[in-house]
C-alpha cells in the first residue's frame, strides 16, 4: 500500500537517499535498520513529506500510497501528514494539556465529533488511559519520558492515520518503558501499517514482519524479518546483524 | 612509555589536595571577577541612590519647595501637567496599536514564511537590525519631512504617535522574532506531522509558546519611547497646552517634552513645573512596566 520507486533525497549536495526502492504491505511492521546517519530518517520521513520543511531539500523518485504519487502535483503535504503520521525519536508533547495534545490534530482537520470519546479511544489504544484518566487537564510536559512517547503516539492516532511512521521512538527511553512501547506497536498492527526506523537489532526482530537494511543512503536488503535476521542475502547485512562490522 | 607522575602534571597541584590529611578549608583562590563584579554592583547602588536623591529633591520642588531650601508658594499642579499626562497616554496608546501588530506580523513573515535564504530576506532583517540603532532624533526629522510637511499630519498626537511607533518598531521586530526563534522545532516539526497547516502550527504553537516574551518586548519598547523627547521636539510638541488632548488630531503634547521645556527656564516655578511633570512621566512609565509584566507572567500561565 505504500511504497518507494527509486526515491532519492538530496539535502544539498548531499545524498541522504539513493535510488530507495521498496513495498510497506498493509498491516504489516516493517522495520528499518542500519547505522546513524543511513538515512533511515529520511525515509521515513520522506514518506509524510516532512523532508520539504528541511532547507534545501530535493525529492527525486516517487513515493506513492495507495497507488497515489504522493508527491503528485496535486498532493496538499498537509492531507499526506494526515493519513500518514509520524512519530518522532524524541518525545515532543506540546507544551499544554494531556487533552489539547490530543485534541490538536483532529482540530487542525475539522473533526466534528466528541473529542473527549476520541481521547479516551486513542489514550486507550497508547495504554495511557488508565495513568492519565483521572485528569486530561494535567500537563503534558510532567508526564515521565514513556508516558510523553505513548501520549505522541495516541495524538498521532488522533487524526485517525492509516500508516504509522515510528522514527527510533524508543531510543530515549528505559527498558521499560521501551518494553510498553513495544507491546503497544505490536497491537497497532491490527489496524495500522507500521514503518519503524530502529537502531535495535532485537527489537527489528521481535517486532517487525520485514526488514530493510540501509547503508550510506542505499537499501542494501529488504527480506522478511526471519530471512535477514538468520540467513541474509548479501554480505554486507549479514555483517551488520551479526556485529561484525566496522 | 608514560612518564612518572610528578612529571606527567604541569598543573600546580591544588593546596588543599597537598593538604588533603588536613581538614579541607574553604578554598581561596584568587578571583578578579568576584572584586570586579562586587564593584560594578556598588557603582550601580550608587547611581541608583543618586537617582533616588534626584526623585526626592523633584518631590520637594514639585512640591513648593525651591532649590535652596527658600519655599516658595506655588507648586506643580494638575492644571499645568494634566494636558501633558493625557498626551503620553494617548502617544502610549498609539504606539502600542501601531507597532505591536506590525512589529509582530513583520516577525512572524521574517520567521515563519520568509525563506531565510533568499537574499532579499537577509537584508531585510539586517536593516531591521540597523533601523533599531538610529539616534531617535532622526526618526523626529524623519517624521517631520514625511508626517508634517508631507502628509499634512500637523503637529498633531497622530504624528507624534506615528514618529514613536516607527521608533518603537525595530525593536518590536527584533525581540518578537528572537521570541518565535527561541519556540524549539520540535514543536513546530511535531505539529507539522500531525497535520497542521502553517497557519494552525503559527497560531496554535508557535504563538502561544512565544507570547510571553513578545509582550516583554513589546512593553519595553513601548515604556522606551514613551519616555522620549527629542523626535517629539523635532516635530514641535506645543509646550503651552491649555487643554487635555481628547484625540490624535489635537495638539502634540507630552511630558517628556515639558519637562524640557520648562526644565530650561530660570525661575522657580517651571522649575516646580519640570519637577511635578518628570514624577508624573516616572510614574507613568512604571505604570507601564508593571502591566507588562502582569501581561507576561498571565500569558505564561494563560496559553502554554
Amino acid at each position: 500500500m505504500l511504497s518507494a520507486d527509486r526515491l532519492s533525497v538530496r539535502f544539498g549536495s548531499k545524498t541522504a537517499l539513493a535510488d530507495v526502492s521498496l513495498d510497506v504491505p498493509a498491516q504489516k511492521i516493517v522495520s528499518v535498520i542500519g547505522r546513524s546517519a543511513c538515512g533511515k530518517t529520511t525515509l521515513l520521513r520522506a514518506f509524510n513529506r516532512t523532508n520539504e520543511m528541511i532547507a534545501g531539500a530535493r525529492t527525486t523518485g516517487t513515493a506513492r500510497f495507495h497507488g497515489t504519487d504522493l508527491y503528485g502535483r496535486t498532493v496538499d503535504p498537509v492531507e499526506v501528514r494526515r493519513r500518514i503520521g509520524m512519530i518522532f525519536q524524541r518525545a515532543t508533547p506540546f507544551p499544554k494539556s494531556v487533552f489539547d495534545n490530543i485534541a490538536f490534530g483532529p482540530r487542525a482537520g475539522g473533526f466534528a465529533g466528541d473529542l473527549h470519546e476520541l481521547a479516551e479511544e486513542v489514550l486507550t489504544s497508547a495504554g495511557l488511559w488508565a495513568d492519565v484518566a483521572g485528569d486530561l487537564d494535567a500537563p503534558a510536559l510532567a508526564l515521565s519520558a514513556g508516558q510523553q512517547q505513548q501520549l505522541c503516539i495516541a495524538r498521532t492516532l488522533a487524526v485517525r492515520p492509516d500508516v504509522l511512521l515510528m522514527d527510533e521512538p524508543t531510543a530515549s527511553l528505559d527498558p521499560a518503558a521501551t518494553a510498553r512501547i513495544e507491546s503497544l506497536v505490536h497491537s497497532l498492527k491490527a489496524t495500522y501499517t507500521v514503518v519503524i526506523a530502529t537502531h535495535d537489532l532485537s527489537q527489528a526482530a521481535r517486532l517487525s514482519d520485514m526488514t530493510a537494511f540501509l547503508d550510506a543512503g542505499e537499501l542494501v536488503e529488504y527480506s522478511p524479518t526471519a530471512t535477514l535476521f538468520t540467513n541474509p542475502r548479501t554480505r554486507q547485512a549479514e555483517e551488520y546483524v551479526t556485529g561484525r562490522t566496522s | 612509555m608514560t612518564p612518572p607522575v610528578a612529571e606527567r602534571s604541569a598543573y600546580p597541584v591544588s593546596p588543599t589536595i597537598q593538604a588533603a590529611a588536613k581538614p579541607m578549608l574553604p578554598g581561596r583562590r584568587r578571583d578578579f571577577l568576584a572584586g570586579a563584579s562586587r564593584l560594578a554592583a556598588a557603582t550601580m547602588l550608587a547611581a541608583a541612590a543618586g537617582l533616588a536623591g534626584v526623585l526626592a529633591r523633584a518631590v520637594w520642588q514639585a512640591n513648593g519647595g525651591s532649590a535652596d531650601g527658600t519655599p516658595y508658594a506655588g507648586g506643580a499642579g494638575w492644571e499645568t501637567i494634566g494636558p501633558a499626562v493625557a498626551g503620553t497616554l494617548w502617544l502610549a496608546l498609539a504606539t502600542a496599536a501601531l507597532a505591536l501588530p506590525i512589529g509582530l506580523g513583520t516577525a512572524l513573515y521574517l520567521e515563519e514564511y520568509a525563506r531565510p535564504k533568499r537574499r532579499a530576506v537577509r537584508a531585510f532583517q539586517a536593516a531591521v537590525a540597523h533601523l533599531a540603532g538610529v539616534p531617535s532624533v532622526v526618526y523626529g526629522v524623519a517624521g517631520l519631512v514625511v508626517l508634517v510637511h508631507g502628509l499634512s499630519a500637523g503637529r498633531s498626537i497622530f504624528a507624534g504617535g506615528l514618529a514613536l511607533a516607527a521608533l518603537a518598531l525595530p525593536t518590536v521586530v527584533a525581540t518578537s522574532a528572537e521570541a518565535i526563534r527561541a519556540v524549539p522545532d520540535d514543536l513546530r516539526t511535531a505539529a507539522y506531522g500531525l497535520g497542521a497547516t502553517r497557519w494552525q502550527v503559527v497560531r496554535h504553537q508557535v504563538l502561544p509558546a512565544a507570547a510571553a516574551p513578545i509582550a516583554a518586548g513589546a512593553c519595553a519598547a513601548i515604556t522606551r519611547t514613551a519616555g522620549e523627547a527629542a523626535p517629539l521636539l523635532v516635530l514641535g510638541a506645543t509646550s503651552f497646552a491649555t487643554f487635555a488632548p481628547a484625540g490624535p488630531g489635537d495638539p502634540l503634547v507630552s511630558l517628556p517634552t515639558q519637562v524640557f521645556a520648562w526644565a530650561v527656564r530660570p525661575q522657580a516655578e517651571f522649575a516646580a513645573q519640570a519637577a511635578g511633570a518628570a514624577i508624573a512621566l516616572l510614574a507613568i512609565l512604571l505604570g507601564l512596566n508593571v502591566a507588562g509584566l502582569f501581561l507576561r507572567r498571565r500569558l505564561r500561565k494563560v496559553l502554554p
